[in-house]
């Protein structure tokens, strides 16, 4: 069954009369134990990284907050962001934040996984060694460009569907859209690796009992890649919640408290790339600002990502 | 194996149950209609992406209104149009009306007279008539349009020639940066997002396997190491212009010895700057290490330990069982990730801009410690211009990048491919 | 006492290089103005202060103090980075210097004028600050904390257009004092501005907070209309249907969407797309070249760039390539999409250059 040969790995050799006894002990050898250790310090990178995030924003954040015009009470629940005139509620840039993702997150999820079930279950291995790679250039595309495509292609759509006066020029609806577009490639990708990745084993026992493609699919296939395909919305929603360009163009770079899809707003890392490449100075109460909101985004990453975490541990399976 | 198999119920020895007749004709059709569902979905999502590709390439080739600024005929001899001009006459005629310190230049990238007719009748045309597009069109509007153009622009620009023309031509790409979207090109840009990506990959790539090959053969399931896999999963939602910022506090100004090449004997001490093509590279490996490290864990996870028992069951150590059996089973995992990652790095403007890459560079990268730029911030710099026509060329660079990142990918995904099979 | 003898040397040697280059016209004239690589053997006459007698040369226009500027004889790095209103100008100049034959490596980093100052006056990375607004106290303090002093040059003028859209037949003139209440809370439709216009709601568009044009607009508009520290921002923050994005292009598009839009946005994103949109004039003027220049025009706002008289001595081509800007920037300035900057702002850029390098006259 194994394709490859084991390479020379055996410490003594076995041939005819030329026996000597093999020393079964478990002796873990030095470069075992050196390639360990490597590979721990890869792991241990992302923590570094994590130190110095959380260390550099937490510096700065903790120098905004300390500034007499700001209190943390106004800074989680006020629903204006405007420091020019000391108005410092995260609230707007939070839900705009939370839309984008979301109407991002109803247009990939869907598409995305359709895809990834078509490529893996029913296309042949042609059309998906085509597929899938003409997909994931979608990734490559600068998300300037996703932006101008949203501006001047979907909301126009948008505006002649729903009419001009529910839809104005800068959306978050239409933002959400294209960066749905943008994830596609992402969702469906690693969701197709996923699923294909299920031993074949499980399809074919399916198959054996009389079911059908679709129920093959969805009923087996499906929830035993849970693992695999959550990774890939979690990655999903995490590009989505930290994506700035699209939402800077398309949505506006007005802060704006609403829940209506149709209207501009601006997301917490849109705020922060448009203020730091502005003409504000750097010593100003605007400017530290967006340590805050940045390590507010961090926090609210790890928690959602906590969560999901918390989910996937009670309904991942291991098959074989 | 994908072939559907056939429901064999005309086999069954039973007599046919009504019931079972109609359950089996629903679910069928439920199938059916599910599997267009699917196929539109995947229909849909080329449809975005050609309706995105083709509408970056019709910016590509157009009408445009080009004015002179001085008009030819003032320039030339009487009698003489500018396709029959020779170069000893250019030359005569660019001493005069250029002025001598670019006379001078130019004499010295090329002596004029030794130049072919046709880079002589070009420098006549851009040194002294200096053509100036003042409308563009794109190639729909210039197909479909064209005697609306037509008019427009003998009412608006009636010194404009209307000339079709092509943004996307190899002297673009091979030009360095200017401020004239006729004569600007993009080579340096190139060159920039070329090493990076170059650096991004070798340091990327082994620490993110390695990572994902620790986390899920090596670690137990201690504290410390669900910290590093929540920690993981965290890094992939931050922002690129954290990492920007980051890069810029470490790569840039701790780490400036290293970056700016002084440690090596490459620059100057006195002069030397972090803000280099390493430092840059390092900042977007950082970027997307978590990405390679979440698709590569999710590959390494979904080898059978069928597979992994075997090999132990035949003596082979740990490494030699991931090295052998495991890792080339999880490649394409693994290089799902790293596409995807690439991908995403070669485009990324805000962190690079934090880490310094200039927008306006007057030479072409020597080493990695040198000072860039890249093009996605050349794009994002043309479409914020006025002017038609860098909108033109920066749609014709955005061209030139999904290109080069076909190809940079085109390896990765013919490895895939390779490696892409089935498992018991 | 070294340096100060080099620079009477090297400003003897540029007076004899003029004195020369005046007789003739087109004569091979290299003055090379580094102090540093002023041959020594050429001293003429004793270390002198260049506190010099005028020359023959009587200063007619504003670029005639200015050393003639060779670009293939200034050799060295030039690091410069601010705003991106500034950038196009500055690229035209630096292409310029490259295409006159400047051998050495240019930067230019368009990471806004806030970003350009951190890295002047902040962490000292940069030469030359491009600016679209005048330095602030804060900056000017943190220069000084690294020992820096910085020399502002104007060097352009960015007129402010008030567009609408073509098809708006209602508006052709505004007053100052009506285009702040367009752009306040205060009206919503704009028959409450002007009863004979129509009672339809403004929709207004305006660059967002971080931009230099806005602090310009709310300065020079919304401030003189609305007494009081911060109404002026605070009218326009809270006006209804106001629309705010960073990108020009983008706020074209918005004018272009209804008859009833407003917006405001440098010139030349109105002169490229006089097929949608229209200017308004703002108390009977039009931005024009003249009316920029001269200061009829009330929105016109500065273009900078700043420098440190000891980057100037330091790095001479530094010095050269300012030189060389404020000499040749009202060549390529109406590409650009800019206005010139007027006789008298260029004279004292030109003065505070020979204040800070001492080698002109």
């Amino acid at each position: 069954m194994a394709q490859r040969q084991l390479t020379n790995s055996f410490p003594i050799e076995i041939g005819e009369g030329n026996r000597k006894v093999l020393d079964l002990r478990k002796r873990t050898k030095l470069h075992e134990r050196i390639i360990q250790g490597l590979l721990f310090i890869c792991g241990a990178i992302s923590i570094f990284t994590t130190i110095g995030i959380v260390v550099y924003l937490g510096e700065e954040a903790l120098r905004f907050f300390t500034l007499p015009e700001v209190t943390l009470l106004e800074f989680f629940t006020g629903t204006v962001w405007q420091p020019q005139i000391d108005e410092f509620g995260i609230l707007p840039l939070l839900t705009a934040t939370l839309m984008t993702t979301m109407i991002a997150m109803l247009v990939a999820i869907p598409l995305g996984m359709f895809v990834a079930i078509y490529l893996s279950e029913y296309a042949s291995p042609k059309v998906r060694s085509t597929i899938k790679p003409t997909l994931e250039i979608l990734a490559g595309i600068p998300t300037v460009v996703l932006g101008y495509f949203a501006l001047t292609w979907v909301t126009p759509i948008l505006r002649g569907v729903f009419g001009e006066n529910t839809v104005q020029i800068y959306n978050t609806a239409s933002a959400g859209l294209v960066m749905g577009i943008l994830i596609l490639p992402l969702i469906s990708s690693m969701v197709e690796d996923a699923l294909s990745a299920v031993p074949i084993s499980l399809r074919e026992g399916a198959y054996g009992l009389g079911a059908t493609k679709f129920e093959v699919a969805t009923q087996i296939v499906v929830p035993a890649a849970l693992s695999g395909i959550t990774a890939a919305l979690i990655l999903g929603m995490s590009r989505a919640f930290g994506e700035a360009m699209i939402v800077a163009i398309a949505a506006g770079a007005g802060p704006n408290f609403t829940l209506n899809p149709f209207e501009g707003a601006e997301t917490m890392t849109g705020h922060i790339v448009r203020i730091s490449g502005g003409d504000i100075s750097y010593e100003s109460v605007e400017y530290k600002s967006l340590f805050a909101i940045a390590l507010f985004l961090f926090l609210v990453t790890l928690f959602l990502n906590l969560i999901s975490q918390r989910i996937i541990a009670r309904y991942r399976e291991e098959y074989d | 194996m994908n072939g559907t198999p056939t429901i064999p119920d005309q086999n069954l020895e039973e007599p046919a149950n009504p019931q079972f007749e109609t359950n089996v004709k629903n679910r069928n059709r439920k199938g059916a209609t599910w599997r267009y569902i699917f196929l539109l979905s995947t229909v849909v999502g080329i449809i975005a992406l050609s309706v995105l590709v083709l509408t970056i390439i019709d910016d590509t080739y157009g009408l445009a209104a080009i004015e002179y600024k001085v008009p030819l005929s003032e320039i030339l001899p009487p009698g003489k149009t500018i396709d029959e001009i020779t170069c000893q006459e250019a030359d005569v005629i660019l001493q005069e009306n250029v002025s001598k310190n670019r006379y001078r230049t130019l004499q010295n990238e090329q002596p004029i007279t030794e130049r072919t007719q046709e880079e002589c009748a070009n420098l006549i045309v851009y040194e002294i008539a200096k053509p100036v597009a003042r409308a563009t069109w794109s190639l729909s509007a210039s197909l479909l349009n064209s005697e609306e153009i037509q008019a427009y622009t003998t009412e608006k620009y009636p010194e404009a020639e209307l000339v079709f023309k092509k943004w996307l031509t190899k002297e673009f790409i091979t030009s360095p940066q200017s401020d004239d979207p006729l004569t600007a090109g993009i080579i340096t840009a190139i060159l920039g997002s070329l090493w990076i990506i170059v650096i991004v990959i070798i340091v990327a790539f082994p620490i993110g396997v390695g990572a994902a090959i620790y986390l899920e053969e090596y670690a137990n399931d201690n504290m410390i190491n669900r910290v590093i896999r929540t920690n993981i999963n965290n890094l992939a939602g931050v922002p690129s212009i954290i990492y920007g910022m980051l890069g810029l506090a470490f790569f840039v100004r701790v780490l400036e010895p290293v970056t700016s090449g002084a440690i090596f004997g490459f620059s100057d001490p006195g002069t030397a700057n972090g803000r280099t093509i390493l430092a840059a590279g390092l900042t977007l490996a950082l970027l997307i290490v978590p990405v390679i490290i979440i698709n590569g864990q999710e590959a390494i996870r979904a080898v059978p330990a069928s597979l992994r028992q075997a090999s132990y069951g035949l003596g082979a150590t740990q490494w030699q069982t991931i090295w052998h059996h495991v890792l080339p089973n999880a490649i394409p995992g693994i290089l799902t990730g790293t596409i995807l990652s690439v991908a995403r790095a070669f485009g990324e403007t805000a962190p690079l801009v934090v880490i310094g890459a200039a927008t306006y560079i007057t030479f072409n990268p020597e080493s990695v410690f040198s000072k860039f730029t890249t093009l996605p911030i050349q794009i994002y710099q043309w479409t914020a211009r006025p002017q038609d026509a860098f909108g033109n060329i920066a749609a014709s660079a955005i061209i030139v990048l999904l290109v080069l990142l076909v190809a940079l990918n085109a390896t990765a995904i013919y490895l895939r491919n390779r490696y892409s099979r089935r498992l018991v | 006492m070294n340096r100060k003898l080099l620079i009477a040397i090297s400003a003897l040697l540029l007076i004899t290089t003029l004195l020369a280059a005046c007789g003739g016209q087109a004569t091979e004239a290299p003055a090379p103005a580094e102090p540093t690589a002023a041959p020594v053997e050429e001293a003429t006459s004793p270390a002198e202060e260049p506190a010099a007698e005028p020359t023959a040369e009587m200063p007619m226009e504003s670029g005639s103090m200015l050393p003639e500027i060779d670009p293939a004889t200034v050799t060295g790095d030039i690091v410069t980075a601010g705003s991106s209103t500034v950038f196009p100008l500055s690229e035209a100049v630096a292409n310029l210097f490259k295409e006159e034959g400047y051998p050495g490596n240019l930067t230019i980093d368009s990471v806004g004028t806030g970003g350009g100052f951190e890295r002047f006056c902040k962490a000292g990375e940069t030469d030359i600050a491009n600016a679209s607004r005048a330095i602030k106290e804060e900056e000017t303090a943190n220069c000084a904390a690294i020992d820096r002093t910085p020399v502002e040059f104007r060097i352009g003028t960015d007129a402010l257009a008030v567009v609408v859209n073509q098809d708006n037949d209602f508006l052709a003139d505004i007053t100052s004092a009506e285009l702040a209440k367009a752009f306040s809370s205060e009206v919503t439709q704009w028959s409450e501005i002007r009863p004979e216009w129509p009672a339809e709601n403004i929709l207004r568009f305006s660059p967002g907070t971080d931009s230099g044009t806005f602090d310009y607009f709310v300065e020079a508009v919304m401030d003189s209309a609305y007494e009081g520290d911060g109404e002026g921002e605070k009218q326009i923050l809270s006006a209804a249907n106001i629309q705010f994005s960073e990108d020009d292009n983008v706020l074209v598009q918005g004018v272009a969407g209804s008859p009833y839009a407003i917006g405001y946005f440098g010139y030349a994103y109105l002169s490229e797309n006089e097929d949608v949109i229209k200017p308004v004039s703002v108390d009977g003027i039009v931005p024009t070249e003249e009316t920029a220049e001269n200061g009829e025009y009330p929105l016109a706002r500065p273009l900078f760039i700043y420098s440190d008289a000891g980057v100037l001595s330091a790095k001479p081509q530094v010095a050269s390539f300012i030189a060389f800007y404020l000499s040749r920037v009202n060549e390529v300035i109406q590409d650009a999409g800019y206005f010139p900057a007027s006789e008298a702002a260029l004279n004292e850029a030109t003065q505070n250059w020979c204040a800070a390098t001492g080698l002109c006259q």
